[in-house]
């Protein structure tokens, strides 16, 4: 369909405001809301994210476009509730206690957002415990955590251990990210998944609740 | 036991043990302290070692792996073998030349004084005769490099109980350099009678082997902050009893250096508005207006240290130091009397904003071919582009925000003083092209060379000078990025060219 097309292209191009009345004219036209969401936000935030993989576009492209995503998604959002359709899955992000950064973690949050996914947003400094009880409370399928520093990445291998205590750790992964982590350091803490990059991070969580859905 | 044998050395080990910790510290570059994150720590081995790992497996290429290049940080040695360490290394270029005021002697030294900076990445020093005249200059690596190339990483290993250490590996380095300029003047070195010595807020911690927790995690709330003199014997140097004088920082992230390096720079003896920026791995950045300084540090990586860049090295021989376009054409020129083997901080401008001048790079960062060949071998990839434009947009935009923050438009700033021994070689222009810079201040650049060791050699020669950088730490205004909104506009924005 050419409206949820032209969707797709605008917010790939981070036009937001045009992204907005294209999703206002085509719930106008009747068109499912699902399908609106699928075919033309998530579709455009797909070519996004593997552009952004590929190197091809970078930050700024991907904070512009999930700008536009946003303003259409937050016009889609009562009417999915309405027709009872579900998000893909449920995360909690944050980065780590005695870490302030936060850019990497919000592409990460974007990217998620854009397959789909339901992303309950932690902050920064976020204490071990913070991410269990969320996870807990909130039903998440995936704990995801970000450490941009050598001194506090240390901390994800607490969060491992209080998912451990807390009993969860067999229903709720935990993915761990940011410019020092390595797979060998996801392997050494028993975390779950480890991605280099924001897209294949979406990607990995995307599979994470689909085999938990299966399960 | 297992038997490893390199240049002509050899040591009997346990299999299982990292080739990183065989090999003598500082054998290898390990930038990233051995995460394997950085693929620096290449060498060839023959003989019974692990299987690539999948760092490996990323960093090096399938006929690199087929040849035994192996990174030594992620190999273990799993019976004999034989490795082939990369040749020599070039000379590296340290600055320790740079600006000073005019001002009249007071020498805090009877008979000879010494300045020391201990940079992250370099230690340089001057010594100064009797009659207050240059007599010795002296630089040399920091041999802390083997923790990882970053602040960071150091702190982590000294709160792993690597301090001793960490503290008598750059007490060493320093040592040295006294003991060669004493040689170089011809007097013993027990006749230096007092130094100051400054560097950053990390480095003074680690060189006094204070326990950097303070440094380590957020609120970053620095717990010394020095601006205090103490005995030369405890700091491990060979003129035991100098007097040795440590100048103040002003929080975690804007040390000792930067008070000294303000002071050289002489910005805040004016009344006007002026900036000064040391853009390393850190970018700190001071604003003066109206008689009140105003500070701030942006972490712009290790990129324009030549680190995470896949063909980075430091300015050291063979390093492509600057390019230029000729007739359209890209013109490459390497330090030294050396093949072309990498790029340093000051190429690596330079072939941007030539790249963007040629179209071959657009607007937006992206790469029209997949690698941009400067001078074969010297590439820069698509990652590698990406890698400068977080490393450039940060600097920026903290300069930005410290003036948004003062409520400065940037048409008020007369002058952009610039420190470091990257700053050195940066040419202005491309700074602001690529947006390194604002591009408004490229023409108000003034180029201070080692304006902290300067800034040290002023607080030697003039004891007067040591109130007011007491005074001028004390009442710089940290401004903290993290939490800015106009800070995170202006690094997104600033990623664009």
């Amino acid at each position: 369909m050419s409206i949820l097309n032209d969707i797709s292209e605008n917010l790939q191009r981070g036009k937001a405001k045009v992204v907005k009345e294209l999703v206002q004219q085509a719930i106008d036209e009747g068109i499912p809301v699902q399908q609106i969401l699928n075919e033309g936000l998530l579709s455009g935030m797909d070519v996004i994210g593997e552009k952004f993989k590929n190197n091809e576009v970078f930050v700024p492209e991907v904070l512009v476009a999930a700008r536009a995503m946003n303003m259409g998604a937050a016009l889609l959002k009562p009417l999915m509730a309405e027709a009872g359709v579900k998000a893909a899955g449920k995360v909690c992000i944050g980065t780590v206690k005695g870490d302030l950064h936060d850019i990497g973690k919000n592409l990460v949050k974007m990217m998620m957002e854009g397959k789909g996914l339901e992303v309950v947003d932690l902050g920064t400094d976020v204490d071990p415990d913070t991410y269990v009880k969320t996870a807990v409370e909130q039903g998440c399928q995936i704990i995801c955590c970000s450490a941009l520093l050598t001194t506090t990445m240390g901390v994800m291998a607490d969060v491992v251990k209080k998912a451990d205590e807390a009993g969860i750790h067999d229903k709720v992964k935990i993915m761990i990210g940011g410019a020092p982590v390595t797979q060998s350091f996801c392997d050494q803490i028993g975390a779950d998944k480890y991605t280099a990059d924001a897209a294949s991070a979406a990607d990995a969580a995307v599979a994470i609740c689909q085999a938990a859905a299966c399960a | 036991m297992a038997h490893v044998i390199w240049n002509g050395e050899s040591r009997d080990v346990q299999p299982g043990t990292r080739l990183s910790q065989v090999l003598p510290r500082g054998a290898v570059e390990t930038p990233c302290a051995g995460a394997g994150r950085c693929g620096k720590c290449r060498v060839r081995v023959q003989g019974q070692v692990s299987p690539p790992s999948p760092e490996e497996q990323a960093h090096l290429t399938r006929e690199e792996l087929a040849q035994g290049i192996r990174l030594a940080c992620r190999t273990l040695v799993m019976g004999d073998c034989r490795v082939d360490l990369p040749g020599a290394r070039g000379g590296d270029q340290i600055r320790t030349g740079g600006s000073m005021p005019d001002f009249p002697l007071a020498p805090a030294f009877r008979r000879w004084g010494a300045a020391v900076d201990i940079g992250t990445t370099t230690l340089a020093a001057r010594l100064y005769g009797p009659d207050g005249r240059l007599a010795a200059e002296a630089g040399a690596p920091n041999p802390q490099a083997s923790w990882g190339a970053d602040v960071i990483s150091r702190i982590g290993a000294a709160l792993q109980g690597e301090g001793a250490a960490l503290a008598a590996s750059v007490r060493a380095g320093a040592a040295a350099l006294l003991e060669e300029m004493a040689e170089k003047a011809g007097v013993p070195v027990e006749q230096i009678d007092a130094a100051v010595v400054t560097g950053n807020t990390a480095m003074l911690y680690l060189l006094t082997e204070t326990c950097p927790d303070a440094l380590s995690h957020a609120p970053f709330q620095a717990d010394r902050l020095f601006g205090e003199e103490t005995a030369a014997g405890r700091l491990g140097l060979p003129c035991r009893d100098a007097a040795v004088y440590l100048p103040p920082c002003m929080s975690a992230f804007v040390g000792a250096d930067i008070t000294t390096a303000l002071l050289a720079s002489g910005i805040c003896n004016s009344p006007g508005t002026r900036m000064m920026a040391d853009i390393g791995t850190n970018g700190e950045i001071a604003l003066w207006a109206e008689g009140h300084l105003r500070c701030c540090s942006t972490a712009a990586g290790p990129a324009f240290e030549g680190a995470g860049i896949s063909m980075g090295m430091p300015g050291k021989d063979g390093a492509i130091d600057h390019v230029s376009l000729q007739g359209g054409k890209l013109c490459a020129h390497v330090l030294g009397d050396a093949p072309p083997a990498g790029i340093c901080g000051s190429g690596i401008v330079d072939a941007l904003a030539c790249l963007l001048e040629t179209g071959d790079l657009d607007e937006t960062g992206f790469l029209e071919d997949e690698e941009a060949l400067l001078l074969p071998p010297v590439r820069l990839t698509q990652k590698d582009i990406r890698m400068v434009q977080l490393a450039k947009s940060a600097v920026c935009a903290g300069m930005r925000t410290l003036l948004h923050t003062a409520g400065i438009p940037m048409d008020q700033v007369e002058e952009l003083a610039i420190a470091g021994g990257f700053g050195s070689y940066l040419d202005a222009g491309n700074a602001g092209r690529i947006g390194l810079i604002p591009p408004e201040l490229a023409p108000r650049v003034r180029v201070l060379g080692n304006a902290a060791l300067s800034g040290a050699s002023m607080l030697l020669l003039n004891r007067d000078f040591r109130p007011a950088a007491q005074a001028l730490a004390a009442q710089a205004e940290t401004v903290d990025l993290t939490s800015s909104e106009e800070f995170l506009a202006a690094y997104t924005e600033g990623m664009f060219f």
